[in-house]
């Protein structure tokens, strides 16, 4: 299995880009959690897509599903070629490559890409919203975000975060730091879950009954 | 258009033939086959076992391994007939044996005696269309204790105040309390204000053969591999197999129903897998494809005896077209609620808005309930005001994740004319069928409604001590929460209602439709307990039809 899409400059700068969106701190960040692994797989083809139920492999694709996710690739791919030129082009104006600036300096050319123009600002700001919450009301959402539709940062925005907390079998999330970094007791392995091993009855309230109706029938 | 399509295998004919095998479609099956009657059923998506399914947030949320992919199903939404419309996965509902009750968490609350007679309850409202449904509260109750009881929801009796008449109490007790319900009734009890325990498609305790649901986090939006909630996959589907009455065909695509020269419906012509064409001839013919797609049907369903489409001889078949909205006052607290327990949604809610009450200055009411906020698992949890990326953002993340909870509700919207579904004029799916095409614009008795609703579940967040509340006020309809409504109301008035009483289609008489579509008004509630004990009712109507036609 070819796993890597990028070419070693793109990779670094993807990475490089990745550690601005989730910082490495006092606690581990997109580096140390593995993101450009995550991601990277994620673009080399169609194979790392779905990881079997159990945690075992990778599903593989046929028909439409397959259709599907090689058209999304390409223009997943294609955005991302872009926004590496695009990254490059605003460092130069700063001097460099964008692997080369300064972290703050790196975010600066970020927020320029993101937001090229200031008539742009708004709608920009709303498509990024779009891309963490699956549409621009925020919170309740129950529905998911359409990939193909996202400009480059709000995409790698989401990609960092998707290698940051999915299940590490994508090869992102490494030794789940990701979730003890915000403290989600998640399951050890899909597999856990897989065979309904993994409850959550530990974190509902110590008083386990419901006010006010012990007495009702 | 192909019309009356005869190419590819042609199958024997069935008493009934029924489109979608999701929550309606599953409950006719169940009753039909029941009564002795043989089923046919064609369902678009596979039929996937709980090996399937997994705790993959990834997967299941963020790559369409349950939700319908966008590339193959798009489709277009504007907000009105000169905007253009713009592609979108307007109120997606999984595409498969078990349909939107796959992977949802399941809140089953009844409507009231009140949503039946809504119009009489609240008068002409300008620029909607209310309508009274033509059957009553009292009508529906032992259907939906039937449905209660065959799906084993866990619930507690009486809890509801504002709750109609029960026959019967729930099969089994609440589900264990979660912190953030905990910390919803109290904070609405510190208001006086009634809550209860969210009864659920889930079983607190071992019922009927099956054993307790286990308590994951990843439950709503994921499916099941544990087989233990309660979904039309789960129990319905089984049971109507059971009967070995059942013929269920996954992955078979109804192009059309097709029609004989009276315009009676005679069947349906699908696509299966390999691309290859089948006609299934039936008696009768149900339709459970949800509202959209079940209007999307119709429309799609020319012939000579229906030249606009299947039941659309006025015009109406797609209109009034309700859909919900889903938004919350989002609160942090100091003390952890561990908000993901359980899925996110294992809740507490309130009726204490519900009823219509005039001196609100809006009509109707909604139901309200807490849940973790957005989805509630760390790729896709979020707070609204947490900035995409940077230091800031990981901040919100790691402080807040384990600390918020959402106080949630469900807006009422009302039904009017020109908010509809119909066929788009230039996107197809991958099936080159043109795609449900939706106008819609919220009523400001939507709006309003929206704002009031916030406002007290913010100050219910208050009430229970929260450290910060933000206030996420719906200003727009978008078909967030998978509930589609009203697209072939019934009624009693062929010139006002596309459906009669049974849910029988006015100028069809073998044609029948047992999901959302029939509801005159959506309600402030969550449908689909609704939708279920009216498609075991219609079913029963069905098998009694043919009773009484064969004795005759
Ligand atoms: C994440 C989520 C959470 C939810 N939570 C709740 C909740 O808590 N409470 C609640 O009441 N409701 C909830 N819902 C909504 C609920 O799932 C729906 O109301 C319910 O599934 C509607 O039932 P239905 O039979 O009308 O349609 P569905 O269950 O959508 O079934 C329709 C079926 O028809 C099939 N179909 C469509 N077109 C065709 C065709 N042309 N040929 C063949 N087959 C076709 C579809 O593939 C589908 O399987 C939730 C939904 C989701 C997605």
């Amino acid at each position: 299995m070819n796993d890597t899409f990028f070419d070693p400059h793109q990779r670094a700068t993807i990475a490089a880009a990745m550690a601005r969106m989730i910082p490495t701190d006092d606690t581990p960040g997109a580096a140390e959690a593995g993101t450009i692994d995550f991601l990277d797989g994620y673009l080399s083809g169609t194979d790392r897509i779905y990881a079997a139920p159990d945690g075992n492999g990778f599903e593989v694709l046929t028909g439409r599903r397959l259709d599907a996710w090689t058209q999304r690739l390409e223009v997943v791919r294609a955005r991302y070629v872009a926004g590496v030129r695009a990254l490059d082009a605003a460092a130069e104006r700063r001097g460099g490559r964008f692997v080369d600036l300064s972290g703050e300096e790196q975010d600066d050319v970020l927020r320029e890409v993101e937001r090229p123009e200031g008539r742009e600002q708004e709608a920009d700001a709303a498509r990024a919203k779009v891309a963490l919450y699956g549409a621009p009301v925020e919170a309740a959402l129950q529905q998911t975000s359409a990939e193909v539709d996202l400009g480059f940062v709000p995409l790698l925005a989401l990609h960092t975060r998707q290698g940051f907390y999915a299940d590490p079998v994508y090869g992102g999330n490494r030794d789940h730091v990701g979730w003890k970094v915000i403290g989600f007791p998640g399951p050890a392995s899909l597999a856990e879950v897989h065979q309904g091993r993994y409850t959550t009855i530990d974190y509902f309230a110590e008083d386990r009954v419901h006010p006010g109706t012990e007495g009702l029938s | 258009m192909t019309s009356q399509t005869t190419a590819g295998t042609r199958h024997d004919p069935t008493d009934v033939l029924i489109i979608g095998a999701g929550a309606s479609g599953a409950t006719a099956a169940k009753v039909l086959t029941e009564s002795g009657l043989r089923v046919v059923a064609l369902e678009k998506g596979p039929w996937r076992t709980k090996e399937t399914f997994s705790g993959d947030e990834l997967a299941s949320i963020n790559r369409y391994d349950l939700w319908p992919d966008p590339l193959l199903n798009p489709r277009t939404h504007r907000t009105g007939v000169d905007e253009p419309a713009t592609t979108q996965l307007f109120c997606p509902v999984p595409q498969m044996v078990g349909g939107g009750t796959v992977h949802w968490q399941g809140w089953l609350p009844r409507f009231t005696e009140e949503d039946f007679r809504f119009h009489s309850v609240v008068g002409d409202v300008p620029g909607a269309s209310l309508a009274d449904w033509p059957i009553s509260y009292a009508e529906l109750e032992p259907y939906y204790t039937a449905v209660e009881w065959a799906f084993g929801v866990s619930g507690q009796a009486g809890a509801n105040r504002y709750e109609s008449f029960r026959s019967k109490g729930y099969p089994c007790p609440p589900m264990p309390m979660s912190r953030y319900a905990e910390k919803y009734h109290r904070g609405a009890a510190a208001l006086g204000w009634n809550t209860f325990p969210t009864p659920q498609a889930a079983l607190s305790q071992p019922f009927d053969g099956r054993p307790a649901t286990v308590l994951s986090a990843f439950a709503q939006q994921h499916g099941d591999p544990s087989g233990t909630r309660s979904s039309a996959l789960n129990v319905f589907v089984p049971q109507a197999v059971a009967t070995g009455r059942y013929d269920l065909r996954p992955d078979s695509v109804v192009r059309e129903i097709t029609v004989d020269a009276r315009g009676r419906a005679t069947g349906a012509v699908y696509e299966d897998a390999e691309g290859r064409l089948h006609e299934q001839r039936a008696d009768v013919v149900v339709l459970a494809c949800g509202a959209v797609e079940t209007a999307r049907l119709m429309l799609l369903s020319r012939s000579a005896a229906h030249p606009h489409g299947l039941g659309n001889e006025n015009d109406l078949v797609g209109r009034n077209v309700t859909f919900h909205e889903f938004s919350s006052a989002v609160a942090t607290f100091d003390d952890p609620i561990y908000a993901w327990a359980g899925g996110g949604y294992v809740s507490a809610s309130s009726f204490e808005f519900y009823g219509h009450d005039d001196s609100r200055g809006f009509a109707g009411g909604g139901h309200m309930a807490t849940s973790g906020v957005g989805i509630p698992l760390p790729i896709n949890w979020s707070l609204p005001d947490r900035p995409a990326w940077g230091a800031e953002a990981k901040r919100v993340d790691r402080e807040h994740f384990n600390h918020s909870m959402a106080a949630s509700m469900v807006v009422h919207d009302l039904p009017q004319h020109d908010n509809r579904v119909d066929l788009d004029d230039e996107v197809v799916d991958d099936w080159g069928l043109p795609v449900a095409r939706i106008t819609l614009t919220p009523h400001e008795n939507d709006l309003a409604m929206g704002r009031f609703l916030i406002d007290r579940s913010a100050e219910i967040l208050e009430a229970a001590g929260a450290t910060s509340v933000q206030k996420v006020y719906p200003d727009r309809v978008t078909g967030n929460c998978s509930h589609q409504h009203g697209t072939a109301r019934m009624g009693n008035d062929p010139e006002t209602s596309v459906l009669d009483r049974d849910c029988r289609a006015h100028t069809v008489e073998n044609l029948f439709v047992v999901d959302g579509s029939s509801f005159p008004t959506g309600t402030g509630a969550n449908p689909t307990l609704t939708i279920m004990a009216n498609a075991w009712r219609v079913a029963e109507r069905i098998a009694a039809g043919r009773d009484a036609a064969t004795r005759g």
